[in-house]
C-alpha cells in the first residue's frame, strides 16, 4: 500500500491528520456545549450526534485530494493517534474508533475501486463512517444500554451529520484549497487544472 | 519510572485494558481498576499532582453528565432491579443506576490511562519505537513527525493572519454569516500554507537522501527490556485480576449479563 504513495502525499496526509486531530479535540468541547444547551429539552444524547460528521472529515478530505487506496483510513488513524497523544477523554480506545471510522469511509471508495470521487461517493463515505462508528459506539461507550428508539434516532442524526459535515463540507474545503493552487501536485489539483485547460480551449 | 518504558509496549499495555473495559457494565470492576491506575500514576511516574488535576477535572464533569444521561435512558436489558425513584415520569431502577455509574467510572479509567500515556511519552520516541518495534514504514512515521513539527507554526501563522486582517480593517463580524466568513478567511489560508510546507518538507527529505526504505539504520535505537514487559504484565495482569476478583464476588456484569 505504502509503495504506491509518494512521500509528499504521505506528508500531506500526516499533516492533515495532525491538524484535524486537534480540530477533533476542540469539537469535543463544542459537542459538550451543544449538549448542555440541549439538556433542558431532554435532547442531551443528540449533543454529539449533530456534529459527529466532523470526526470523519479528514478521511474524505485526504481521499478526495490524494485519491489512492488506503488514504481515507490512514488519515483518520493518524488523527486518532494525535488525539490520544495530546490527551483525550475517550482514552486509548479512540485509536481503534478512528480505525473503524476510517474503514467505513474507505469502504465507499473501495466499492468504486478508488476511481470515483464525485460528491455522491463522498457523501456515501461519510454515511458509511457514521454507521461504522455508531456500531462501535454501541460497545465502546456503552450505548447498547440505551433505549432502542433513542438509538435509532441517534443513528439517523449521525448519518445525516456524516453526509453533510463530512461529505459536503469536506468536498467544499478541498475544492477551496484546490482553487488556491497549492494542490497542483496532487490528484485533485491536477483534475482542476485539466478542467481549466478544457475551459480555455 | 513510566517515562522510560518503551512507548510501543506502553501503548499496548494501556490499549488492552482500555478496550476490554468497554465490555464490563458493573460498578466494581472499573472502580477497582480506576483506583489501581491512580496508584500507578502517582507512584510510578513523576507527573505533578496539580498538573494532573488540571487536565483531569474537566473530564469529571463530562463523566457525570454521561452517567446522568445513561441513568435516564437505559433500555430493558440494563434497567433490572427494583425502582428506586421516579423523575419526570421516568422510573429509575437499581440496574440503570449501576449502569450509569459504571459507564462514568469507565470513562474516568479511560481518561486516566490517556493522561498517563500522554504525559509520560515523548512523541518523537513513540514514532521511533513504532518504526523499530512495530515495523511501521519510515515514510509514515517521519511524515507524522514532520506534521507535529508544524503545529507551533500554525499558531504563529494564525496570529499573522489575524494581524494582517486587522491592519486592513477586517474586524470581527457578528452573526452566523459573519462567523462562517471568518471561518473561511482563516481556515483556507492556514491549510493552504500547511500544504505548501508539507510539499517543501517532502522535497527536502527526498533531496537529502530519504528513500523511505525499511532497511535502514537508526541513530536512536529503541529496545525492549525485561522492565518493559514487567510494566506490561502489571497493567494488563491487574486488569484480569480485577475481573477475576469481581467475578468471584459475583459483581461481574458483561453486556447486562450477570456472572
Amino acid at each position: 500500500m505504502t509503495k504506491h504513495w509518494k512521500l509528499k502525499e504521505i506528508v500531506l496526509m500526516s499533516i492533515l491528520g495532525v491538524v484535524f486531530g486537534i480540530i477533533y479535540l476542540a469539537f469535543f468541547l463544542v459537542g459538550q456545549g451543544i449538549r448542555n444547551v440541549l439538556a433542558p429539552f431532554g435532547l442531551a444524547p443528540f449533543g454529539y450526534e449533530i456534529i459527529f460528521g466532523i470526526w470523519f472529515i479528514v478521511s474524505i478530505i485526504a481521499a478526495y485530494i490524494i485519491r489512492k487506496p488506503g488514504v481515507a483510513f490512514t488519515a483518520e488513524l493518524i488523527a486518532g493517534v494525535t488525539e490520544v497523544l495530546l490527551g483525550t477523554a475517550a482514552g486509548p480506545g479512540l485509536i481503534l474508533a478512528a480505525a473503524i471510522q476510517g474503514l467505513g469511509a474507505e469502504l465507499a471508495f473501495a466499492l468504486t475501486r478508488w476511481k470515483d470521487y464525485r460528491l455522491r461517493i463522498l457523501i456515501l463515505s461519510g454515511i458509511f463512517a457514521a454507521i461504522f462508528s455508531f456500531t462501535w459506539n454501541l460497545f465502546s461507550s456503552g450505548n447498547i444500554a440505551l433505549a432502542p428508539t433513542l438509538l435509532v434516532a441517534m443513528l439517523v442524526v449521525r448519518v445525516i451529520s456524516g453526509a453533510l459535515l463530512a461529505g459536503v463540507l469536506g468536498k467544499w474545503l478541498s475544492d477551496q484549497l484546490a482553487k488556491t493552487g497549492v494542490l497542483r501536485g496532487y490528484a485533485l489539483g491536477k483534475e482542476l487544472q485539466k478542467k481549466r485547460e478544457k475551459g480555455a480551449a | 519510572m513510566i517515562s522510560s518504558i518503551n512507548p510501543t509496549i506502553k501503548a499496548f499495555a494501556i490499549f488492552i485494558p482500555g478496550i476490554l473495559l468497554s465490555f464490563t457494565f458493573d460498578m466494581f470492576t472499573p472502580l477497582v481498576y480506576f483506583l489501581f491506575i491512580l496508584i500507578v500514576t502517582f507512584t510510578m511516574s513523576d507527573i505533578p499532582f496539580l498538573k494532573w488535576l488540571k487536565i483531569f477535572s474537566p473530564f469529571l464533569l463530562v463523566a457525570l453528565s454521561f452517567a446522568w444521561m445513561t441513568i435516564l435512558y437505559t433500555n430493558q436489558t440494563f434497567s433490572y432491579g427494583e425502582v428506586l425513584f421516579t423523575l419526570f415520569g421516568i422510573e429509575i431502577t437499581r440496574g440503570s443506576m449501576i449502569t450509569g455509574i459504571s459507564l462514568a467510572l469507565r470513562s474516568l479509567c479511560f481518561v486516566c490511562l490517556s493522561i498517563l500515556f500522554a504525559l509520560t511519552t515523548n512523541s518523537t520516541k513513540f514514532m521511533l519505537s513504532l518504526m523499530q518495534q512495530c515495523k511501521v514504514p519510515p515514510k509514515i512515521t517521519y511524515g507524522i513527525l514532520a506534521g507535529y513539527r508544524f503545529l507551533p507554526m500554525f499558531r504563529e501563522e494564525l496570529q499573522i493572519l489575524r494581524q494582517a486582517h486587522r491592519i486592513r480593517g477586517f474586524s470581527r463580524t457578528k452573526g452566523l454569516k459573519g462567523r462562517w466568513n471568518q471561518f473561511r478567511r482563516y481556515s483556507i489560508p492556514l491549510l493552504a500554507n500547511g500544504i505548501r510546507k508539507a510539499e517543501r518538507v517532502a522535497i527536502a527529505m527526498e533531496s537529502k537522501g530519504f528513500t523511505g526504505d525499511t532497511d535502514r539504520t537508526h541513530y536512536h535505537e529503541m529496545d525492549v527490556s525485561v522492565r518493559d514487559w514487567l510494566f506490561f504484565t502489571l497493567i494488563v495482569g491487574v486488569f484480569f485480576i480485577t475481573v477475576a476478583f469481581s467475578y468471584s464476588l459475583g459483581y461481574l456484569n458483561i453486556f447486562g449479563k450477570q456472572f
